[in-house]
């Protein structure tokens, strides 16, 4: 009796979670990057199920309904792909993740746009994809600064950690807008030095408001001080934020934080890139066979 | 509130950013001091009680404030309960300034806000926005006006 006692692997306690911090940051007024109904998959009870979808940042909340002041729970978006999927549903996918005896989510959206639109945010919720793109940016500007001779905000303040450039974005950064769907980038070492960007006849010019207004506010963090997020400073801005840390091993070594977990050989961020828009142009295809 | 557990335990057991073994006292009256080994993965900060390999908690660090307490201590605190504070103990004040600067960008928040920076930067030197190279400009996400829901 003892010994099977003893044998017995004692179920492990679920691991703590500051859920009440966690629930406020849903609830609270900090902007959502997408909220919506969607139609999600019970677990047990396998009927779809009418929820009120908030996403922020990398966790996808949901509730009962819009009026709900606490979610049904939580899903954090690392490490997962999103999928159309087989289904009875119309407009479903499905995110699966990468990690051993996962859940997929099946969802559904109320419309094909919907679907699209939901499907497409998801897809690049993720903390690491988010981190991508802000070293894309900083690696951009930091030649720019460079190519232009200025003081090299970017560069000034970036850590001196020893960490090892990725050889492939180094090259691929001036490439790097080449590598997207249509944009040259072309360095145009005249005598005035400016950065030629040439465009695609499709100017997608919409979304860039208000240049001038941006860093009110948004002042980042100084390296060094105790400036805590939130808290805005005046717009002397020139100073960038600390560089989003590159992932180090425990060891303090450095690995590449380019390669996605779901899909191997994206070593860089335009193949990363590219492989998401392949995913959604797939979805999109294969829904207009499915029409 | 229901999460996805098997994941954050999979977060858990990736590279992390910083990770070492520090003195560890829970926020409500009457927690101890107790070591624990403390990692940062995205914006995850996870606490393992030493020798064992998952983690026993995690705090998720959105709408936090973190703090330089003592020479050697800092604290993080919830922004609906900011009395209620975890506190952390290192081995020195170096280690504890290290801390508080990798926490303090560990958020989401704080890399979108990196990223706006480094978009207005890169605007104002060639006029273009760089993220329509990637076709993710108009994502509610990036806009510089707070008009989302």
């Amino acid at each position: 009796m003892l010994l099977r006692f003893l044998l017995q692997k004692p179920k492990s306690d679920k691991m703590k979670l500051n859920e009440r911090s966690v629930v406020h940051y849903a609830t609270c007024d900090s902007p959502a990057d997408k909220t919506g109904h969607l139609y999600k998959k019970g677990e047990r009870n396998t009927a779809y199920h009418r929820r009120w979808f908030v996403l922020k940042g990398n966790m996808l909340f949901y509730f009962e309904d819009k009026e709900s002041k606490e979610p049904i729970g939580v899903i954090i978006l690392e490490g997962c792909t999103v999928e159309l999927c087989e289904s009875m549903e119309e407009y479903a996918f499905a995110v699966k993740f990468s990690c051993a005896k996962s859940r997929t989510y099946k969802m559904a959206a109320e419309s094909q746009a919907g679907m699209e639109s939901w499907v497409k945010a998801l897809s690049r919720a993720s903390f690491d994809y988010m981190r991508l793109v802000v070293h894309e940016l900083e690696k951009q500007l930091e030649e720019m600064q460079t190519l232009h001779g200025l003081p090299g905000t970017a560069r000034s303040h970036k850590k001196s950690s020893g960490r090892a450039k990725s050889k492939s974005i180094s090259a691929a950064a001036p490439a790097v807008a080449t590598l997207a769907k249509g944009p040259q980038a072309t360095y145009n070492r005249s005598q005035e030095e400016t950065v030629h960007f040439a465009t695609t006849a499709k100017e997608n010019g919409v979304a860039w408001n208000k240049p001038n207004v941006v860093l009110n506010g948004l002042c980042p963090t100084n390296q060094g001080s105790k400036t805590l997020p939130g808290e805005s400073c005046s717009n002397d801005g020139t100073k960038p934020p600390p560089v989003p840390p590159r992932r180090k091993t425990v060891t303090g070594g450095v690995t590449s934080t380019l390669e996605s977990p779901v899909s191997p050989g994206t070593v860089c961020f335009s193949k990363l890139h590219d492989w998401y828009g392949k995913e959604v142009t797939a979805l999109r295809t294969q829904w207009q066979q499915d029409q | 509130m229901r999460f996805n557990e098997k994941e954050l335990l999979c977060i858990s057991k990736q590279p992390s950013e910083k990770a070492a073994e520090l003195g560890m006292r829970g926020p409500k009256k009457g927690d101890v001091v107790k070591r624990r080994l403390v990692k940062l993965v995205i914006n995850f900060l996870f606490y393992f009680r030493t020798d064992e390999e998952e983690p026993a908690g995690a705090l998720l660090l959105e709408q936090c404030k973190v703090e330089q307490e003592e020479p050697m201590a800092f604290s993080v605190a919830f922004l609906d309960e900011s009395e209620k504070k975890y506190l952390f103990e290192c081995e020195s004040s170096e280690q504890c300034q290290e801390w508080v600067e990798s926490l303090t960008r560990a958020s989401y928040e704080f890399m979108r806000r990196s990223l706006m920076f480094y978009r207005s930067e890169i605007h104002k030197l060639t006029g273009k926005d760089p993220l329509e190279q990637y076709g993710i400009s108009e994502e509610a996400r990036f806009q510089v006006s707070s008009q989302r829901p």
